[in-house]
């Protein structure tokens, strides 16, 4: 409090009617001078309580000395010091009584300043309460401004707890000193957090007024150049929003329990317009939430399969903007549960390249989740289970993923796929409210992944359709290769014989021989088109060399050609080398080379009397570099001379084959720079295979 | 070949080159030819009334060769049919052979081969033309007979005695005789053994039964 003796002049000037009681207080000197016994005039009357002590001392001593003076009255001189001790003693009441003015003038100013204050708080309430949103941190401010005023403080800020940590909401200086740095560093003021944390209010008028704990907060302060500084928690029903901290910096002073007391009133005021705030917000929030949410899920409704797409992708966006997330995605698992490939995907601007397969096996505790149907979030990645989640948490940190949601998609109890929302360094708190309806948002994507599913897989059979087509076409292709080639010779050799017979003759007609010559010529030129025509035919169908996985390739021949062989009563079993490397190549041609091989394979069985019907279709690596691709049937095995020639243009050993197939094999292998071989099996049957060098990975 | 008009090959083939030179040789082999791009277009001419042989493609555009046969199976039987196929189908051609093709010759063919086939189905056509003539000429005998003398011929014909048709019809043994000489004269039989053997070319046994 400030100094006392500016107080008493302050007490004095106010004390107006001091002159009067002086006045009032004279004469009863002079009565008391007068008559000089007692029962006079008494001062009970007037001046406090603690003056009549004092009064009744004085009056004691003066019965006292005139009792005296009733055994010595014949002094004259004894008489004269009774009345110099009656003047001394009432100059002693009235100099009690000016004291008393004094310090009731003093009280009652403090009474107005309080009363005052409390007026002041309980208009800053009264503003608080009929406050639009936007305005409440406005009338904060004024209100600590006012409060720092009256109360001459030098600083006050409204600290806010936010899942990453504090942050100073609102703050007002006077001038001459800083206002408090926006954001507080975690761990500044331990003691003095933990006590706020409790509802405890922190208050000291000297640093050293701080225990030995509060070592950390002391250097803060000191750094901070508080000297001192009052804290009063902010909670409302028992959660902590905050912290009121009022400071001052350039000189020391003291918090009276009164002034806290109002300021704990006060603070209460503003953690209630705070979290009124906050809740509307968060309604607000949760409006636009759902707003967005419904328009989102109505829209998938009626796109088609090729909007679907760009609609995911501006639905992540508008969402990760929602959630101020830097990135989000939408994933589905690959067939074997390996992978998650991230099929949609949008990244905030500038942030790092965003992978688009994430292998499960990196998020083990994270997919068990998942696949339980729940959903996974986290502020930090220290959240996550220490041990359970250790590969997590290391796949994430290597993301950097500092905090994410994940819903888990599923369609009949199946996990299809996942949505994710991450930021990339800032941590992020997923409100229970908001992260509820992204599971409804989850469905809505399920779905459209389990259309676009089935939607793919219509395509895929489409796809195999077209294939089959494009396989069986190298069959229609030779028949009617044989058969365009065949017209033509078919007419040259009858008009050759026919002219052979006219020539034979005797009458031999010129004429008729030149025509047939022409014809001839003609017919010839048409075969060599025919050929001409085949090759581009060939040609057409253009090599689209690609990565290939070899046994995905092998396996999708198998899976063509499964209802044949189950027609034809053969075991087609696959025998697969696991991680091979991938080749580079056509696919379409070399499934076509598969095809014909399993294709021989099984008419190689149907001629056979063996009891077995197996077709094994194998895969292995193969030096150098390469993969090999097999085909052992168990039928009738090649005759060793036909070994030789078995991949010649039409040479075959089938009563209605063309030998085009394994001619057409070669030349498509060797384009891929592999090599097709067979050879007979030492338990019967043959195998025929291919190799194919492995991909150059750069290239 | 006989002193008659050459025997008459039809040859069907879509492909104008192969219909031209296969009508070439034939015509040179001393045959009548006359050449059709479709079947459409064969069974769209005026009837031949002699044996014929038709050289078909199996496969054409609308009507295939086999599709024709069929046609023509319902139509004539004194026509032999001899397939030409680019390629070797033996379903197809086993079908064509039960269906009374003569051949099934595979392009390109070989004149001798062609020429071979032509002369047996020329000869089987030849021989199924004589054969329908018969049969029309017995039917036309049996024609003639009045309706007791063709009661007598076929109750004759099941090996029944004079007494028994004589007491199956009612009349005397005496009638069925004069019946039986005349019905002997009016089909030119010389024996009863010649006569059976004109009732069953004439239909007349089956249809009986």
């Amino acid at each position: 409090m400030t100094a006392g003796p500016e107080r008493l002049l302050r007490s004095l000037r106010v004390s107006g009617p001091v002159l009067p009681l002086l006045l009032l207080a004279l004469p009863g000197l002079f009565l008391t001078f007068l008559c000089a016994r007692p029962g006079g005039l008494g001062a009970e009357t007037r001046g406090g309580a603690w003056v009549q002590p004092a009064y009744a001392a004085a009056q004691a001593q003066l019965a006292a000395a005139t009792a005296g003076g009733g055994e010595v009255s014949g002094w004259v001189s004894s008489r004269w010091l009774a009345v110099g001790l009656l003047v001394v003693l009432e100059a002693l009441v009235i100099a009690g009584l000016v004291l008393e003015r004094i310090r009731r003038a003093r009280l009652e100013g403090l009474l107005a300043e309080r009363l005052r204050f409390e007026s002041l708080v309980s208009e800053l309430s009264a503003r608080l309460i009929p406050v639009s949103l936007g305005d409440v941190d406005t009338e904060i401010e004024r209100g600590l401004q006012r409060v720092v005023e009256f109360l001459r403080m030098d600083r006050a800020s409204l600290i806010e707890y936010v899942p990453a940590g504090t942050v100073v909401r609102i703050a007002w200086a006077v001038q001459g000193v800083d206002r408090m740095a926006p954001i507080l560093e975690a761990g500044q003021f331990p003691w003095a957090a933990g006590r706020v944390q409790r509802g405890e209010v922190v208050r000291f008028s000297r640093i050293d007024e701080l225990p030995q704990e509060a070592a950390t907060d002391r250097k803060s302060f000191q750094a901070l150049g508080i000297r001192s500084s009052l804290a009063i928690p902010l909670s409302v029903r028992g959660a902590m929003l905050g912290v009121l901290v009022f400071d001052s910096l350039r000189a020391e002073r003291t918090w009276a329990a009164e002034v806290v007391q109002r300021l704990q009133l006060l603070g209460e005021v503003f953690a209630g317009a705070l979290e009124r705030k906050r809740l509307e917000l968060l309604l607000a929030e949760r409006l636009r939430f759902e707003t967005l949410l419904s328009e989102q899920s109505a829209m998938f409704s009626s796109l088609s399969a090729t909007e679907v797409d760009r609609e995911i992708k501006r639905a992540l966006r508008r969402i990760a903007d929602f959630f101020k997330a830097d990135w989000g995605s939408l994933a589905e698992l690959s067939h074997d549960t390996r992978m998650a490939r991230i099929t949609h995907s949008w990244v905030t601007e500038g942030a790092a390249p965003r992978p688009s397969t994430v292998s499960l096996a990196d998020i083990p505790w994270v997919m068990g989740r998942l696949q339980g149907g729940e959903m996974v979030r986290f502020s930090r990645v220290e959240e996550l289970p220490e041990d359970a989640a250790a590969v997590d948490r290391e796949t994430y940190r290597k993301l950097g993923i500092t905090s994410q949601v994940e819903v888990p998609l599923k369609v009949g109890g199946a996990l299809l796929g996942t949505l994710t929302f991450s930021t990339l360094g800032a941590e992020r708190a997923w409100p229970d409210e908001l992260v509820q309806r992204l599971q409804l948002l989850g469905e809505v994507f399920a779905n459209v992944l389990s259309r676009r599913q089935s939607e793919m897989e219509a395509q895929r059979l489409r796809r195999d359709l077209a294939h089959v087509g494009r396989v069986s076409t190298m069959g229609a292709l030779t028949a009617s290769l044989a058969h365009e080639l065949n017209q033509p010779l078919t007419a040259i050799l009858s008009n050759a014989q026919a002219a052979q017979r006219l020539l034979r003759s005797d009458a031999v007609k010129r004429d008729e021989i030149l025509e047939i010559l022409t014809e001839i010529v003609e017919d010839d030129k048409r075969a060599g088109e025919v050929i001409y025509r085949l090759r581009g035919l060939l040609k057409k169908g253009g090599l689209e060399f690609t990565l290939l996985d070899v046994n995905e390739m092998v396996g999708e021949v198998a899976r063509l050609v499964s209802g044949d062989a189950v027609l034809r009563n053969v075991t087609v079993r696959l025998d697969l080398a696991p991680h091979l490397p991938p080749v580079r190549g056509d696919r379409v041609q070399l499934q076509q080379v598969v095809m014909n091989l399993v294709l021989n394979g099984l008419d190689a069985i149907r001629e056979s009397a063996g009891t077995e019907r197996t077709l094994v279709l194998w895969t292995a690596k193969d030096e150098p570099a390469a993969v090999r691709i097999a085909v052992r049937d168990s039928g009738t095995g090649i005759d060793e001379v036909d070994l030789d020639h078995i991949f010649q243009a039409f040479y075959t050993t089938k009563t209605d084959g063309l030998g085009m197939g394994l001619a057409i094999a070669l030349s498509i292998v060797e384009a891929h720079g592999g090599r097709l071989a067979a050879r007979n099996n030492t338990d019967g049957g043959a195998t025929l295979s291919f190799t194919l060098p492995v991909a150059d990975q750069a290239a | 070949m006989s002193a008659r008009a050459p025997v008459l090959v039809s040859v069907v083939d879509d492909d104008p080159s192969v219909r031209r030179s296969l009508a070439r040789l034939v015509k040179g082999a001393g045959y009548r030819v006359e050449a059709f791009a479709s079947a459409q277009e064969f069974l769209a001419r005026p009837p031949d009334e002699g044996p014929a042989c038709l050289l078909l493609d199996v496969r054409m555009p609308g009507l295939t060769g086999l599709d024709l046969q069929e046609t023509l199976a319902i139509a004539t039987h004194w026509t032999s049919i001899i397939f030409i196929t680019g390629y070797r189908d033996v379903r197809a051609s086993v079908k064509a052979m039960k269906a009374g093709a003569v051949d099934f010759l595979t392009k390109p063919i070989d004149d001798q081969e062609l020429l071979g086939a032509i002369e047996r189905a020329v000869a089987r056509a030849s021989a199924a033309r004589r054969e329908e003539d018969r049969i029309t000429e017995i039917r036309d005998r049996i024609k003639t007979l009045t309706p007791r003398e063709a009661e007598v011929f076929a109750l004759v014909v099941t090996g029944m005695l004079n007494k028994q048709i004589a007491f199956d019809l009612g009349v005397s043994e005496k009638m069925v005789k004069v019946h039986r000489g005349r019905v002997m004269e009016k089909m030119r039989a010389g024996s009863i053994a010649e006569l059976v053997r004109l009732a069953d070319e004439g239909g007349m046994i089956s249809a009986k039964r």
